[in-house]
């Protein structure tokens, strides 16, 4: 057992909408391990996308407490890499600048910042289009874009909060495929949200399903799946529809 | 891009030839509207005259007209980064538009005699307010997830600033501009209208007084290919500074 990157206890979060009182994240405890690639599934607007803006730092919790004891003691902001829904590139900015966002805001010099960004254009696919607009990109690209802006920054720790949401089937299982190869050449933590059971069981060590607003965790189930995973082979594997069932009945019972 | 240019000077040609052909066949006597082919003879033999004064009413304009910009700009960033000074500034800076320009246009001409000065100043005085209000608005319509986001990577208050709420607003601001530079060669002839002894919009008196509506028309004709020049060229500025605007689906 690794000790975890991000320790969460009794993590709740209430919005305030006029007088009423909108719970969105219920009590939750959850440990993400170091090195590990954690999802958390659940349905729309089921507090996933809360969870994650606590962990970076963006929304204090109500309750509860936020470890992170492979980052050391201090704030969060600025120090856990966050990728959120919407890709959010500038559109004045061509695709090395806008990789390079995360990296100036930190303090780097542009020109350094853009150096850093150019050297990985082969490795996210984006080489030949470094001086492009995003408007002229498409979006998986666009995708690739800011994940590279995220990964630049060189968090122990990144969230992802749907990043392949948008993008049509294939290109999204393209994607998918790509992220797995990145994260095991690159020691990191992630944690990942959607709502794709399909994408959580291919990519993930564990999965957390999350019930509907006020989220908690309900299932929280190790995929021992070996790696590396051909997409093929996984998602029509036996082990693979087994977790798929499991996580499909749970879903069933609280949805 | 020829169209562009070919369109309106047909359209203009046809709206002369119209204006022509009703002088003549209406027998109008030219000190009420002479034929635009008197106009151009009239501009023909004082072409110096009016480049002369041309060149007197541009500068008073432009340095008019940048002050505005500038001092709009710093209004617009100062209300939209501190917003008790936008609450207590903001009805009278509207309250500023409300005052006649000619109006104001002797004083200032009582202050700074019939220098460049109070030109430059009713200039400045009628652009800098469309740039502030499009600064504010620029500036107050960035994307918040945007502002999320740079934050979560750390960034401070200037950084978020200068690279996401600045260059988002350009295009708002921009517009702003065009509006001020428009608005700055009236902003010019009414300033020398109250005290000038040069300049285009002297020029239009001092024909005016002596009965020579020819050369009145030519004046209006020199100022509206001046100002439709400068209109222009503020857009093309525009497109050299954000040459990203072709590719931008999304505003951000």
């Amino acid at each position: 057992m690794t000790a975890p990157a991000l320790r969460a206890r009794g993590l709740t979060r209430v919005y305030q909408d006029g007088s009423r009182r909108m719970p969105a994240v219920s009590p939750t405890d959850l440990d993400i391990p170091e090195g590990k690639f954690v999802t958390i599934v659940g349905p729309s607007a089921c507090g996933k996308s809360t969870l994650l803006n606590m962990f970076c730092g963006l929304d204090r919790p109500d309750g509860g407490s936020i470890e992170t004891p492979a980052l050391g003691p201090g704030g969060l902001l600025g120090r856990v890499g966050y990728m959120p829904q919407s890709d959010l590139l500038m559109p004045w900015r061509d695709v090395t600048g806008n990789a390079a966002v995360g990296l100036e805001c930190l303090g780097m010099a542009p020109a350094a910042a853009h150096q850093r960004a150019a050297a990985h254009m082969k490795q996210f696919g984006l080489e030949g289009f470094e001086h492009a607009y995003p408007g002229q990109l498409s979006g998986g690209m666009r995708q690739r874009v800011a994940m590279l802006r995220t990964f630049l920054c060189g968090r122990k720790i990144n969230l992802l909060d749907e990043p392949f949401g948008k993008l049509d089937a294939m290109t999204r299982t393209a994607m998918q495929a790509w992220l797995l190869d990145y994260w095991q050449e690159n020691a990191c933590t992630i944690l990942f949200v959607t709502h794709d059971i399909d994408e959580a069981l291919f990519l993930s060590d564990e999965v957390h399903l999350m019930s509907p607003r006020p989220g908690r965790i309900v299932l929280s189930l190790p995929v021992d799946l070996p790696r590396p995973r051909r997409y093929g082979e996984v998602v029509t594997s036996v082990a693979f529809n087994r977790l798929k069932a499991q996580l499909l009945d749970q879903l069933g019972k609280v949805a | 891009m020829r169209n562009q240019v070919f369109a309106p000077l047909a359209l203009g040609a046809g709206l002369l030839l119209l204006w022509e052909g009703y002088v003549r066949l209406a027998h109008i006597p030219a000190l009420l509207l002479p034929p635009p082919s008197a106009v151009f003879a009239f501009l023909g033999q004082n072409g110096g005259t009016f480049y002369r004064n041309a060149a007197v009413t541009l500068s008073e304009l432009l340095i008019g007209f940048a002050g505005g910009v500038v001092i709009g700009l710093a209004l617009g960033v100062l209300m939209h980064t501190w917003r008790g000074f936008r609450t207590a500034a903001y009805p009278w800076l509207v309250a500023t538009q409300m005052v006649p320009i000619p109006a104001v246009a002797p004083i200032l001409v009582l202050w700074w005699g019939f220098t460049l000065a109070p030109k430059a100043a009713t200039v400045a005085l009628m652009c800098f307010f469309p740039v502030a209000v499009s600064t504010v608005d620029g500036l107050g319509a960035v994307n918040p997830e945007m502002l999320r986001l740079l934050r979560s990577f750390g960034a401070r208050a200037w950084t978020v600033m200068r690279m996401a709420a600045l260059p988002s607003a350009l295009p708002r601001i921009f517009s702003g501009i065009r509006v001020a530079m428009a608005l700055s060669v009236v902003g010019a002839v009414v300033g020398e209208w109250v005290g000038a002894n040069q300049g285009l919009g002297y020029l239009m008196l001092h024909y005016e007084n002596r009965g020579e509506t020819a050369g009145l028309f030519a004046t209006v004709m020199v100022l509206a290919v001046v100002g439709i020049l400068l209109f222009f060229l503020v857009g093309g500025l525009e497109t050299l500074v954000l040459p990203w605007r072709r590719y931008a689906k999304e505003t951000v």
